[in-house]
Order: structure tokens, then sequence, then C-alpha cells
């Protein structure tokens, strides 16, 4: 099914204010009929959603909304400044607070040097910064983005994930789409997996990653062959790492038990912890495994 | 109306920068610009052919680009994902359909125009050079008819590719571009030939029951095309009245309404 999209068949998602809410999954899994649905470009067959209290697709709440599209398309006969006015009037914004916006957005996202190229010479990652800059345009409580990163060099993702948190900060909700799961995970409060149009997990990031099946890990130093022979035995998994070891158990109380046989054996613990998964890890998990 | 006018002037800015319009312009501005080397054709009549192809010219350049413009507008929008960042913003569907019908619109007044303009120009300086060498056209082409009919007809053929602007427009929220653009020749050549659709739907001129249903609902809905045209009266230097001008106009008026109105309704469902 891997790049053939789907319908969206069970989705049910309520985002806090507040947050950055990221909605991962594999391609073609109904992440942008998501966002369609939301700006009203698409219509469910069935159910209902709202934003800000108001119906999908009703003009009210697109007043307090930003949307960043992947892969963007503007009118390539403007530049940068013209392209923002021309955004910024849709919402009836003009005169001197629209221009000062206008500076204040294309500083942010790194464009203010090159504001007088036309969008017909930007390269992806341009597109991708002015993308967000018109997004933003409203000054927005509500931001969806798909892919924002998409096509920016590494120090560009990151001047856009810090402008992604600063905004998180100053009290915006951030809705995120998106496949890169390297770059959501240090940015989302919480995230949705959707696979073949259904959400197959949500939760916190931390209650994600942290994982509900209780697992922990045990870290010694100073083991020797023989202490190490019987930590093997004890763990489910040892990994080495530089002069340590890192011992995975399914509980805490196997954890601790080890670790105090692992002690009487003369090993130095360093730390016992639940045991962290990446978002790769839980993804992967999720979607059922990488298919052969 | 924010919107719409904003919309309305970026599709004029963007559909003027299209090569192949400007390709359809330049090559139409040429033809109206040798029209006069035709002329030889038609001895003793020359003046009458200069003004026959002039104005045939500038009517059938101008509806390949209404129909070209149109039948790309929204298509290009959807095809370049440019609609989504559009209908993001607090904009009614209806907003930018009627925004880019505008700037459709304003695109296919300004070639139109141009060809006015160059046709114009060839007039006045050929149209003299003519009277003097076919003097027995003498009263049938009298310059105070002219040159006011002239604009009439470069008026009315506005009026004509503003519907035809409107049909190609909203067959492109139904079919792809290049059905639209079958769609509005279709209609656009079937219109101009409302008269014979009449007769074929007449029974006095053996139609049978099928051919009189089909063609003469035929002959009720579409526009009726031939009446943009006042090429006949013009060259027969009678004087176009300013009634028959509003008169067509308004139909005009009325037909662009309806069509958009059939668009809004067909474009408000469309997923995009």
């Amino acid at each position: 099914m891997e790049g053939n999209p789907v319908g969206l068949i069970d989705l049910s998602l309520e985002v806090e204010e507040g947050q950055i809410f990221g909605l991962v999954g594999p391609n073609g899994s109904g992440k942008t009929t998501t966002l369609k649905l939301l700006l009203g470009l698409v219509f469910p067959t069935s159910g209902s959603g709202e934003i800000f209290g108001y119906p999908l697709g009703t003009l009210t709440y697109k007043q307090r909304i930003g949307f960043v599209p992947e892969g963007p398309y503007f009118y390539d006969h403007l530049n940068a400044v013209e392209l923002l006015r021309f955004y910024g009037s849709l919402f009836g914004m003009g005169g001197a607070e629209l221009e000062s916006r206008i500076e204040y957005l294309l500083k942010l996202v790194g464009m203010w040097q090159r504001r007088d190229r036309k969008v017909l010479d930007y390269s992806r990652g341009m597109l991708q910064r002015i993308a967000l800059a018109q997004g933003l345009i409203n000054d927005p409580d509500l931001l969806l983005a798909d892919e924002p990163t998409s096509g920016l060099d590494p120090i560009g993702a990151i001047q856009i994930r810090e402008v992604l948190m600063r905004l998180r900060d100053e009290g915006k909700t951030i809705f995120l789409c998106s496949h890169l799961l390297k770059e959501m995970e240090p940015l989302c409060d919480r995230v949705a997996i959707l696979n073949q149009g259904v959400v197959c997990h949500e939760g916190s990031m931390e209650e994600l990653l942290t994982g509900e099946d209780g697992r922990y890990v045990a870290t010694f130093r100073d083991l020797d062959q023989v202490a190490l022979q019987h930590l093997r035995v004890l763990a489910e998994r040892v990994d080495s790492e530089g002069d340590q070891y890192v011992a995975a158990f399914s509980d805490q109380q196997s954890a601790t038990a080890a670790a105090s046989e692992m002690i009487d054996k003369g090993a130095q613990l360093i730390k016992i912890s639940p045991q962290r998964l990446t978002l790769e890890e839980v993804f992967i998990e999720a979607v059922g495994g990488i298919p052969e | 109306m924010s919107a719409i006018w904003r919309i309305a002037k970026a599709t004029f800015h963007e559909a003027l920068r299209r090569r192949f319009l400007n390709g359809i312009l330049i090559f139409g501005i040429l033809i109206i610009g040798s029209s006069w080397t035709f002329t030889y054709l038609q001895p003793g009549a020359e003046l009458k052919m200069l003004v026959d192809i002039g104005l045939g010219a500038i009517r059938f350049f101008g509806m390949l680009i209404a129909i070209f413009v149109g039948v790309r507008l929204i298509p290009d929008e959807i095809e370049k994902q440019t609609i989504h960042t559009l209908l993001a913003k607090p904009v009614t569907r209806a907003q930018f359909l009627l925004g880019k019908f505008l700037g459709g619109v304003a695109t296919v007044f300004t070639n139109v125009a141009l060809m006015g303009l160059a046709f114009v120009i060839v007039y006045m300086v050929k149209a003299p050079q003519l009277r003097e060498l076919a003097p027995d056209e003498g009263p049938g082409i009298s310059m105070v008819f002219m040159a006011p009919n002239i604009g009439k007809a470069i008026g009315l053929t506005c009026f004509e590719l503003l519907i035809l602007a409107a049909i190609a427009v909203v067959a492109s929220t139904i079919f792809s571009w290049v059905m639209a653009s079958i769609f509005s020749f279709f209609i656009y050549f079937v219109g101009q030939m409302a008269d014979f659709l009449r007769e074929l739907a007449s029974p006095e001129h053996g139609a049978d029951t099928a051919s009189t249903i089909v063609f003469g609902v035929l002959y009720r809905i579409l526009p009726h095309f031939e009446i943009f045209d006042i090429r006949e009266s013009i060259l027969k230097d009678n004087f176009v009245p300013w009634s028959l001008l509003g008169n067509v106009a308004g139909q005009a008026i009325i037909w662009v309404v309806v069509v958009l109105m059939i668009g809004y309704l067909c474009f408000n469902e469309r997923e995009v």
C-alpha cells in the first residue's frame, strides 16, 4: 500500500491549545487528507469536525488559522514581499501593520535579504521558508503544517524547528503532519500514528517513547567475564556502550533483582530507568513492522 | 470584494505571462497587420475585405484566447496546489471562482483591445488608400458609420468572449482542461449555427420527432453566438443601433450569470 493514498477510515483526534501535535504515518496513510479535511478542501463522507468550535470548512475559523503546504507552489511572478502582501490582503490586512508583519516574518524565516527575488527563482528550501511565512501572516492561533521541514538543509530545518517551538511557547497550537520521525521527536508534545487511514497509536510523546509495557534498562560498569555471562542470562538483551553494559528487562522487578546480583559480583550500577524507545521504533511497531 | 479583486489581479498577471497566449496574440496581430495584403482578392471591395478580415481575426483569435485562458484558470491552481493556500485563507469558493473568472476576462479583454488597436491603426492607414482604389464603393461605405460600427463590433466581440470564457471556466470545474477545451469549442461552433439548428428541429423541413426534440433543445439552451457578429451590417454600411448593442449585451450578462451559477454549484462540491 505504500505510496497509494487511502481514505480516512477512523480518525478521532482532539488537539489541545498550546501544543505541538504531530500526525505521523507512512506515505499514503491519510496525513494530507486529514489536513485537507481540516481546511475544507475535501469533505467527510461521514462524521464531523470542528476547529475553535466551528464546523470544518467555514470561514470563521480560517481567520485564525495558518497553513503551510508541502512542496509549496505560489504565484511565481511575485517576489517575497508581494506574495506575503497578497496573502495578507486576503485577511483584510494592509498598511503599516501588514508591512511590519511582512518584515518581521521574512526576518524570522531568513528571507529578508532575498525579499526582492521572484518566487520563480526560489530553491525548494526558500519556497519552504516562504511557505511558513505566508502561513504565519495573520498571526494564527493554530498553524497546520504539512512536512514543514521537507526540502530544507539541516540548518534550515533547525531554524524552522526553533520557530515552531517559539510559537508553541507563545501559546500557539501547531498541528504537524510528517513522516520525518527524527524531526518530530524533539518537537511534538503529542503524537498520533496514522496507518492506512486509521489512528493506531496516540499519546503524549513521553508516554509513547517510554512505552506502556513497563520495560526497564539497567546500566553497569566494571563487569568481569563471569558477571557479564550471568547478566546475559538474567537480561533479555545486553548491549555494550564503551565501558558500560546496558541490559534490558521485561519489568522493573527483574531489573532491580539483576542489579543487586551484579553489585554482589562487584559490578558498579550506573542507573536503572524505564526503557526509552525512539519514535521510529514506536512507529515501526505501530504500523506492523518493516514490510518484507 | 477585496478577495475577488486580489485573486483577479493575481490571475491577470499570471495569465499575461503565458507564452502560449502571447503567441496567439502575436499571430493575431500579424494577421490583422497584414490583412490589407489580402484585399486584392476582392477587387473593387478592398475596404470591405479589410474590415471583414480584421474584425474576423479579432473574433477568431479572441475566441482561442478566451477558451485557452478559461480552461486553464482553475485546473492550473489545482495542479500546482496554489488553490490549497488560497482556500485555507478566509476566501469562499464563490470568491475564488469569481476572482479567477474576472482575472481571465481581464486578460481576454486586454488581448482583444491590443488586436483592436492593431486593426484601428491598419484601418486608419489603409482605408483612405483603399477608398481611392475603389471610389465606386462610395456611398456604400460611409466613414461616418464605419468608425463607430467598428467600435461596436469589437465591443460585441468582448461580450461574446465573456460568455465563452465563462463556459470554459465552468467546463474546467467539471472536466479535465482538454475535455473542457473540446466542450467549449463545440458550444461555440454549434452556437454559431443557431438558425441552422432551428431548421434542423423544424418538422416543416422534414425533421422527425427525435430530431425536433434534440435540435429544439440545443437551439433553446445554447447561446446564439451569431448575434454578436455584426460584420454583415457593417459591410452593408447599416447603422448598428445602440439598442441592439444593449439588447445583446444584456443577453450576454444573463448568460454569464447563469453559467457562473452552474459553475459555482459544481465547484462548491468539488474536492481539491
